[in-house]
């Protein structure tokens, strides 16, 4: 429990926690950490702080210290490729990405976790893309003191699927391209999609090792995709021919290829006619036009997690939907943006 | 014990339908047997080491019952009518007892545990297969005594009241004033204005009264 002194009758005594303090845009502290002695000079600072009044902790045996009660629940939190650094500093702590990957968020087990009294934890969206050192999360318990049931129930609520935070590193793919339609196959126009799709897969550590254009001919589509596999590739992209003109026949080469799942269309704006679709273990993502034109599109969404190891499927396009409108900003500042942040599978 | 699966159908049957609380009821009942130490309650070495106390009268209460095997009649299912959703699970061979406690907070998480249901009571069944024990329970150590007159066994003590005749049993009568009577004399009662009537075909009985003398007649 806490018990309460006077300033004046304090000295001697040791702090039972940080005291923060805040100069508007200098600093933002501790300016005496848990543990230290109060001395005579300490008593004008800490009264300009605004403390007349100081808490003595004198823990009973059911009872727990902010302190302890944030490191059990940063453990609980933190799974696979989360580090933390720091101990508790005033009562909270920050948790990392310990590696460059995907932040994946128990989202129901965090509301749960959240649910309970007296703790917190807040985090980034899940499937954010984070690098080695960001900051993914922060947790602590709201009281000074608390009883230590509920930091264990909490705890528990979090380890429920192991952690609630993970970063999955993406595996470097050997990426196979292929450019369909007539147009480009024939010399008319230049392609530009080649450098885009190279750029964003090079971005997030992985390869083109084969760069293919195919005419407006499902059979010479489903040729390309089976001979780009036997090459190596695991996973494949294909830009064009997605849409509803007569011309747009990639599906058609994909299902001939022998893809035993496809989803055509996701709840994205740009991206609604963006495919995902397996031959066996190798992931085939179609691209619409728009990935032309916009610089972000549902392919920025779903690449990264299926790198990270994820299926995408019927279920995972779906729940983009929320949060699957991209508002077309003059200036892209993606992925600080609403952009395909309310997916929670 | 039989698996959940198991023990949520046949739960579902005593009780006439499945239902969020049938779920609840079935984990209550069997994460509450399993921190007494009873893995098969209703089994016949396990079944008298159990009291059961449900503190609701909804379909949680029928689902706990079913799966522990308590029971009003044998005196191992008590029902304290605090409508709280929660039961109390006390080992009468080592005393210890746990009170479980639905939390509330488990009904607005159902949405982000079963998020591709949409239907609310379909989501909330779903959710509440999916939610471990720690988000869908609150668990506390309690201490439960227990006199000799809550016990299942015969009955240890009859007295009448001394207003109305009614035998009461098992000490449950009160005093006033120096006057042993029953409950409903001494502190009142659910019902009032109690008035002893005839009603129509009162003779009647399951088993007709002279059969007995039939059957001894056949045998002759």
């Amino acid at each position: 429990m806490l018990k309460t002194l006077d300033l004046k009758d304090a000295v001697g005594h040791k702090l039972a926690h940080d005291i923060t303090e805040i100069r508007p845009g200098e600093f933002k502290g501790p300016a005496f950490r848990r543990g230290h002695t109060v001395c005579e000079v300490d008593l004008c600072h800490l009264q300009r702080l605004g403390k007349n009044h100081l808490y003595v902790i004198d823990l009973a045996e059911d009872e727990i210290h902010e302190n302890e009660a944030a490191v059990i629940l940063a453990t609980a939190l933190a799974g696979d490729g989360i580090v933390w650094t720091d101990g508790p500093r005033e009562g909270k702590i920050s948790l990392l990405a310990g590696l460059d990957g995907l932040l994946a968020v128990d989202v129901a087990a965090l509301a749960a976790f959240n649910m309970v009294d007296e703790v917190m934890c807040a985090t980034l969206h899940n499937h954010t893309l984070v690098k080695e050192g960001d900051l993914v999360a922060g947790t602590r318990a709201i009281p000074l003191v608390m009883k230590r049931a509920p930091i264990e129930r909490a705890a528990a609520i979090a380890r429920q699927n192991g952690a609630v935070l993970r970063v999955r590193p993406l595996r470097s793919a050997k990426v196979g391209v292929t450019i369909t339609g007539n147009e480009v196959y024939h010399g008319l126009i230049e392609d530009r999609f080649a450098p885009i799709l190279t750029e964003k897969v090079q971005a997030l550590g992985s390869e083109v090792v084969a760069m293919d254009f195919a005419p407006d001919d499902s059979e010479a589509i489903a040729r390309l995709i089976c001979s780009q596999r036997n090459r190596g590739c695991d996973l494949l992209l294909l830009s064009g021919g997605m849409s509803v003109d007569p011309d747009d026949v990639t599906r058609q080469g994909i299902r001939l290829a022998g893809a035993d799942e496809m989803h055509y269309g996701a709840p994205a704006l740009p991206g609604s006619m963006f495919l995902v679709a397996y031959l066996g273990d190798v992931s085939l993502l179609g691209v619409p036009a728009c990935g032309l034109y916009h610089q972000i599109t549902v392919l920025d969404l779903v690449l990264p997690r299926i790198l990270a190891g994820e299926r995408v499927g019927k279920a995972e396009l779906a729940f983009m939907g929320h949060g699957g409108l991209c508002l077309d900003c003059d200036e892209c500042v993606y992925p600080h943006c609403p952009f395909g942040k309310g997916s929670t599978v | 014990m039989k698996s959940f699966e198991e023990l949520l159908t046949t739960s579902a049957e005593a009780h006439g339908h499945l239902c969020p609380g049938q779920v609840v009821g079935v984990r209550m009942a069997i994460l509450g047997s399993r921190l007494i130490g009873l893995d098969d309650p209703s089994s016949r070495h396990q079944i008298k080491k159990l009291i059961v106390y449900v503190e609701m009268d909804r379909c949680i209460a029928d689902a706990v019952a079913h799966v522990t095997g308590a029971k009003l009649g044998r005196r191992s299912l008590k029902f304290m009518d605090y409508g709280i959703m929660a039961a109390t699970f006390v080992n009468l061979e080592t005393d210890k007892a746990y009170r479980v406690l639905s939390t509330e907070e488990a009904r607005d998480l159902a949405f982000v545990y079963a998020p591709e249901v949409t239907e609310k009571y379909r989501q909330q069944l779903e959710a509440y297969r999916r939610m471990p024990d720690s988000v869908l329970f609150r668990v506390q150590r309690v201490q439960v005594s227990l006199s000799d007159f809550d016990l299942p066994g015969p009955t240890r003590r009859k007295v009448s009241c001394t207003s109305c005749g009614q035998v009461v049993r098992d000490q449950r009568e009160v005093v006033v004033e120096g006057d042993i009577l029953c409950r409903p004399c001494g502190q009142g009662a659910y019902f009032s204005d109690a008035k002893e009537v005839s009603w129509p075909d009162m003779d009647l009985a399951p088993v007709p009264p002279d059969s007995k003398q039939q059957a001894v007649n056949s045998e002759r």
